[in-house]
């Protein structure tokens, strides 16, 4: 029994089914959110140290992310906080009447990062809408793919975006102190990275000059090269196709991705180092850090890697190829492991738009999913996307995000969710290269010219901004060796003489089809959701990491989680005036998130060539 | 038509924006021509950080780059042509990290990419654009009929650009990465394409 508050019951053999006797199932409460405001605004007049603090945009992350607080600098608390998405995302509504056969290419472009990730996603949806099962080299090489783009991913987070918050020249900036004793504390694993202090790596995290700035630049072309070799380009890729992928796979090809991966070997082992190191340090030098960010473990995840002997794409197996993958879909409550099955982590699923720039759609055609477990009428099959921008206001409306939760609790996302669940629920295939515990993840990495190791990622004790960062850069070698593990695969394959990389399909020209494709981007959990009708779409929807993390307020009231990290952030910058104030603690939190706000999104309004992106206001100020 | 030079023609913008997209509507008709041998002609979307490490490996670097772009810009009508000259002097730190965290998650700007060229080192003596005004952002695969008008001149003046460099003929605008993110109209002055 997974769900608390969805009124979904299980019969003792499993099978799922709506509560009787409950007058309005799927009913909730919506609060006021005026009362709050009312109170903060009292306050913000009689106080000078309570301030509003604003970031327009929030720099160092992917799109457009604006982020609204109010602090209060003496206590150092942060009292309230609003998340806003200040783009509109309109995929949902630009793939609406096209042929499912260019999704993959269209709903790419949601992305400047994570574009693979969208379009394997849009292939696995049809897959499973149209009963497309892709041959086994297909399915290896689409899980190589995914990896590298990974590779790509995460240093770039980690080095480009979050990392120059831990830099020399940042950090000197708000705390002195830390750089201070940074020139006095050794690190760790100098053997493994080469530097003697944490103030020598965090010289190298500053922007633009530090060596691990340049080096994480010059990382990602090596894994875009190796991502090119199989998609074809970056970073939307011309060879995901429904049913596999597109390309001759030789070995040639292989060997190719291969000089490139083993450059991760290496890569993971300093990466992880340098920033164990780093997190450490900070932890030590101030406990209280330890609440930067911090929220519960409570996270989503779809998993990923499919395996080729367990991967058919049906809906009726989901729970069986879903749970053979390499990183384990699931849910995670208060690091709890409620669910591995993809059929409840679909069910669970729902999208309030109460405080979005969205109108609420009525109908709710799909009350069961295609075995019978109940779906909600917010249920992304359910859910129809009608933009109406208006004004902005912590009252009412003040994003372009949704708010998407599952069992009605607001979910996190990220690459660490992905390493999390599986390594706490111990279901991914055994492997030589990878243990999960139960409360742990042990990665065998090779020998390249650093000796081969086993690296460990442990669960943490509490969950916040330092963890989130610590994790995510595990997840690199984890990502280097599950690529490892499918290239051993590849090569097996083609000895073997099973080089086929695609099933050819149709698409029905008569009938309703339903799917999903659960994938996940840098940033984790990804779902497309797709209803295919006389050989066209007529619904899609995208859930994105970012969707989850962005969310605004839900309807009844619980924050989001950028939104709940930073009210629990504490302000342990120094300042003397509160003019001085930087707002770097908040800024930390956010960044852990590695936000990811799709950008650059254009729609034609009906009957005209008019582009709505462009009249949405995002300016925080003055805003109720 | 002989040249001894290293030049890269190169086209910037996103697709399926009308005018906006005049780079890459063009890019195959530039393509098309024929070319002194040190001529290349590329599309350069595909990310600055990227165009950087590639621009690094090369065994030669280029002498000259043409960029055709089509950036809104105040005082101009549609169909407008400027030339502008990239003068190098770059904006702040924070904006050039602002340019490549843009770069690397996928946006597309000759902006970013001429500040993060800059930063890195990897431009010539002269890098040259051909800016093409295109109104108002709207969605298209069609250039509007006063773009459409121009397209002879502006492929004129690319493929001079590229052969021989500005001459004193040409009006150009110098443009510098410190001024690059000023809001603000600029004076074009009588001279145009």
């Amino acid at each position: 029994m997974c769900f608390k508050n969805l009124p979904i019951d299980f019969d003792e053999q499993g099978n799922a089914f709506l509560k009787e006797g409950v007058a309005d199932p799927y009913e909730y409460k919506v609060v006021d959110l005026g009362e709050e405001q009312d109170k903060l605004k009292s306050l913000l007049s009689k106080n000078g140290f309570i301030r509003n603090v604003d970031y327009d945009p929030v720099t160092r992350v992917a799109g457009a992310l604006a982020f609204h607080s109010v602090v209060d600098l003496e206590k150092r608390k942060v009292l309230s906080t609003n998340s806003m998405a200040t783009l509109f995302r309109g995929y949902e509504v630009i793939l609406k009447g096209r042929d499912p056969q260019d999704a993959a290419y269209i709903s790419s472009r949601a992305c400047g990062v994570c574009g693979g990730v969208h379009a394997t996603t849009s292939a696995l949806a049809i897959e499973m809408a149209l009963g497309i099962k892709p041959p086994p080299l297909g399915i290896v090489m689409r899980n190589i793919l995914l990896a590298i783009e990974y590779l790509y991913d995460h240093p770039l987070h980690l080095f480009l975006l979050s990392g120059p918050d831990y830099s020399e020249e940042l950090v000197g900036a708000t705390n002195p102190e830390i750089v201070a004793k940074a020139a006095k504390t050794a690190a760790k694993n100098q053997a493994v990275h080469g530097y003697k202090t944490i103030l020598d790596i965090m010289k190298d995290l500053n922007p633009l000059k530090g060596k691990l700035y340049l080096e994480a630049l010059s990382m990602t072309r090596v894994a875009r090269e190796a991502y090119v070799a199989i998609g074809g380009k970056y970073p939307h890729p011309q060879s995901v196709v429904p049913g596999g992928i597109s390309v001759t796979v030789t070995i040639t090809t292989l060997n190719e991705v291969y000089t490139r991966l083993i450059k991760f070997f290496d890569y993971g082992q300093k990466v992880t180092g340098i920033w164990d190191d780093i997190f450490d340090f900070f932890l030590e030098c101030d406990p209280e850090y330890a609440k930067c960010g911090i929220r519960p473990a409570t996270m989503a995840d779809t998993g990923v890697w499919d395996r080729p002997d367990y991967y058919d794409a049906s809906f009726e197996n989901c729970d069986t190829w879903g749970n053979a993958r390499w990183a384990t879909p699931g849910i995670l409550i208060d690091g709890e492991v409620v669910t591995t099955n993809l059929r409840e982590l679909n069910a669970g699923l729902e999208e309030f738009v109460e405080h979005s720039y969205y109108e609420d759609w009525n109908g709710h055609p799909y009350k069961t999913d295609p075995m019978g477990m109940p779906l909600s009428p917010n249920h992304p099959w359910n859910k129809d996307t009608i933009p109406k921008p208006g004004k902005q206001s912590w009252r009412d409306r003040y994003s372009w995000d949704t708010c998407p939760t599952w069992d009605r609790l607001p979910m996190e996302a990220g690459a660490y969710s992905r390493m999390y669940l599986t390594a706490k629920a111990q279901r991914a295939p055994a492997s030589k290269f990878m243990e999960n515990t139960g409360h742990s993840m042990k990665i065998n990495v090779p020998k390249h010219t650093l000796p081969e190791t086993t690296l460990e990622w442990s669960i943490p004790e509490h969950w916040n901004a330092f963890e989130r960062n610590r994790a995510r850069a595990y997840c690199i070698p984890y990502s280097a060796m599950v690529a490892m593990e499918n290239w051993l695969l590849a090569q097996q394959l083609i000895r073997e003489g099973e080089t086929k990389v695609s099933t050819p399909y149709k698409i029905p020209k008569k009938g309703t089809f339903i799917g999903f494709g659960a994938w996940g981007a840098g940033r984790g959990f990804l779902t497309h959701h797709l209803i295919v009708d006389s050989g066209v779409i007529k619904n899609y929807q995208i859930i994105t990491p970012s969707t989850f993390n962005a969310a605004p307020r839900a309807p009844w009231g619980a924050p989001g989680p950028y939104e709940e990290a930073v009210i629990n952030t504490p302000i342990l910058e120094k300042y003397n005036q509160p003019d001085d104030y930087k707002g770097i603690d908040i800024l930390r939190a956010i960044r852990s998130f590695d936000p990811c706000m799709p950008c650059t999104t254009h729609i034609m309004s009906n009957n005209s060539d008019h582009v709505v992106s462009r009249e949405v206001t995002t300016c925080a100020c003055g805003i109720e | 038509m002989e040249s001894s030079e290293r030049v890269l023609v190169g086209t910037v913008g996103y697709h399926i924006l009308r005018n906006h997209s005049v780079g890459p509507v063009l890019l195959p008709k530039l393509k098309q021509q024929d070319w002194p041998a040190g001529v290349s002609v590329e599309e350069l979307n595909w990310g600055p950080i990227a165009i950087v490490q590639q621009m690094q490996a090369l065994p030669e670097p280029y002498e000259r780059v043409v960029l055709l772009v089509a950036i809104e810009r105040a005082g101009r009508a549609i169909g407008n042509i400027d030339l502008f000259r990239w003068e190098g002097h770059l904006p702040d730190e924070t904006q050039i990290q602002a340019c490549v965290g843009d770069a690397a998650t996928g946006v597309i700007s000759v902006d970013n990419l001429l500040v993060i060229g800059e930063y890195f080192k990897i431009w010539p003596r002269e890098v040259l654009l051909v800016d093409v005004e295109p109104g108002p952002e709207t969605a298209g695969e069609n250039l509007t009929p006063e773009v459409e008008a121009k397209v002879p001149v502006i492929l004129q003046l690319v493929r001079r650009l590229a052969i021989e460099g500005a001459g004193e003929q040409d009006a150009i605008h110098p443009l510098r990465g410190d001024t690059l993110f000023e809001t603000g109209t600029y004076n074009y002055g009588e001279s145009r394409h």
